[in-house]
């Protein structure tokens, strides 16, 4: 207010456009100032900037950290028990092995078909539910107690339920990795729309928008971009599922490949196993991630 | 250009009768009350106004006097907790496109480009699609926005997100146009931008306005008639008509600064305020 009053009395004085400006504007430029530097910045700052190259050399010595602890572990081990407790590399081998020689690959192809036909079903349920609940109040009122509810029974439980209405079939699988996150999906999209701010929806309003318009051109693209985030954040929740929905008569997929191998005491098969998991749960991060930047690009442009 | 062309239809004193018939006012308040919190708070009391068509009308007043609310009862946003506000002598029932609203938020769409949120509200009207591109362009031009058609509002600074919200209100052709943008939370010379931009608007697109301020000069600049709002509950204060403008409104906003007529606006506004003031702290 007070830079406000400031310049309206500048004006009204004519001051603003005539007088002298404090710089010269006429381009004529004597010589820049020296160069300055910076003060030297601690390695460990608060908020430091990191460069992206930082990052990368950061990431890799976590990476290798890990690995190192890993290593000395193995061979601290006793030898005669070291065949518990494989050394990193051998475990990156067996992979490599396991991906070659034996039809590991149809294994992943199975784990993956099971995840991603679970996970869309239960996105076909939860995206539509959450965003009626979150526009509609009486929906959410209606929904919520259930579902809220439900996220408080653990999957697991619902094996041998399962295994009984389906038998040791793959739908037994799939129903157990919906189970796992179509209840947290739920809730999250439905936080995602509520999120949504109310003015956006007014003002569509004020433009004389339907209720169907609202709901499916205002505030679902609104939470879109969030939602795709529930949505990643849920698919790893799945991951976790999967070795639980694949243990109980499994004949194939990574988890049932991890079990056989429990009963030969093949550790390094089992680490191997666990290695794949992660290395898919992080290719699926990336790939939500490229998901979002492809489908919402305005929510990576900045001024 | 000193003061801009002659301007709202009607007569900025508003009293007189032109050719013998009476002023039309599209919107009407009618002994209105309004209750929040069960009755708790009272945002308005027994409060009637009239908007008369082509003026700009500023509801101005400390802040909690209901000005706001008043501004969403004639979007209908919001229902009177008594009494009645009407469009052409039927009740408000609802949003709708004859009353397009700016509000204060951003309220431009982040999943669409600059243009495409200008065309958004023809879309729900149904405009056919090659129509709606020409229009957008038109009135992105009128709010100095051309160059930014294909930008996404996250790209944009907060005075031109306002400016996209006030194209894309227009292009919706209303009848009446809600301005809830209290520019003041913009930097000076954005919000002196803002401020004439609005009057180039109205001056080439005659509307009725309804605006909403607490910046007392800004409501002088603006308006053809101020109504101020007593604090809570809101009661009418006074009706003022800018009459110092003679009929006129005034393209830069310097030259309305050194009009004496303004200037004694100004202190009647702020000795009003300044009232308002003293009820609340003594």
């Amino acid at each position: 207010m007070a830079a406000r009053e400031d310049l309206v009395a500048a004006t009204s004085q004519g001051q603003v456009s005539s007088t002298a400006p404090l710089h010269r504007q006429d381009g004529a430029r004597g010589p820049s100032a020296p160069p300055a530097t910076p003060p030297r910045q601690r390695f460990f700052e608060i908020h430091a900037i990191t460069t992206r190259r930082q990052s990368i050399l950061l990431g890799i010595a976590g990476v290798l950290t890990w690995l190192g602890l890993w290593e000395i572990a193995h061979h601290l081990t006793p030898a005669a028990e070291q065949k518990f407790l494989p050394g990193a590399e051998q475990v990156i081998v067996k992979v490599a092995e396991l991906l070659f020689s034996t039809n590991y690959l149809a294994d992943i192809a199975k784990s993956l078909y099971r995840i991603y036909v679970s996970f869309a079903a239960a996105c076909l349920v939860a995206v539509p539910l959450g965003l009626l609940m979150g526009s509609f109040a009486k929906v959410k009122a209606l929904v919520n107690p259930t579902v809220g509810g439900w996220r408080y029974l653990p999957a697991a439980s619902f094996v041998p339920l399962l295994l009984v209405y389906f038998g040791p079939t793959d739908m037994a699988k799939m129903a157990l990795l919906f189970l796992g996150c179509v209840f947290f999906l739920i809730a999250l999209i439905l936080d995602d729309v509520l999120a949504v701010p109310k003015e956006l929806v007014e003002s569509a309003q004020t433009m004389g928008a339907s209720r169907w318009h609202i709901v499916t051109r205002v505030i679902f693209p609104a939470a879109a971009p969030q939602i795709l985030d529930s949505m990643r954040n849920m698919i790893a929740v799945s991951w976790t599922y999967l070795v639980i929905a694949e243990i109980v008569a499994a004949t194939d997929g990574i988890g049932a490949v991890m079990m056989r191998a429990a009963r030969f005491l093949h550790v390094d098969v089992i680490m191997a196993g666990i290695l794949t998991i992660g290395i898919l749960g992080v290719l699926t991060d990336i790939a939500f991630r490229q998901a979002s930047h492809a489908l919402f690009p305005y929510t990576h442009r900045r001024r | 250009m000193s003061i801009a062309r002659a301007a709202a239809p009607a007569d900025p004193a508003g009293r007189e009768e032109t050719g013998g018939a009476a002023v039309e006012t599209p919107i009407r308040a009618d002994r209105v009350t309004k209750h929040y919190l069960g009755g708790q708070r009272v945002a308005l009391d027994d409060f009637s106004l009239d908007i008369r068509a082509g003026q700009v009308t500023a509801l101005i007043g400390p802040s909690g006097c209901g000005k706001t609310t008043m501004l969403r009862l004639i979007a209908g946003l919001e229902f009177p907790t008594h009494g009645a506000v009407t469009m052409h002598d039927r009740p408000i029932a609802g949003p709708g496109p004859e009353r397009g609203m700016v509000f204060q938020a951003y309220t431009s769409f982040p999943w669409l480009t600059v243009v495409e949120n200008v065309e958004h509200g023809m879309a729900i009207q149904r405009v056919p699609r090659a129509e709606r591109r020409e229009r957008a362009e038109h009135f992105l031009r009128l709010v100095h926005l051309a160059d930014y058609a294909d930008s996404y509002p996250v790209e944009l600074s907060g005075g031109m997100k306002q400016r996209v919200a006030t194209a894309r209100a227009l292009a919706q052709v209303p009848e009446v146009l809600l301005l809830d943008v209290r520019f003041g939370a913009l930097d000076a010379l954005v919000t002196w931008e803002m401020e004439e931009m609005v009057i180039e608007i109205i001056e080439t697109q005659p509307k009725t306005v309804v605006l909403v301020t607490h910046d007392i000069q800004e409501a002088i600049y603006l308006a053809d008639r101020i109504i101020f709002f007593t604090r809570q509950p809101g009661r009418l204060k006074a009706d003022l008509p800018m009459t110092f403008k003679n009929g006129r409104r005034f393209a830069k906003k310097d030259e309305m600064l050194s009009d004496p007529g303004y200037v004694d606006m100004e202190k009647r506004l702020y000795a009003m305020m300044r009232e308002e003031i003293k009820g609340r702290i003594s």
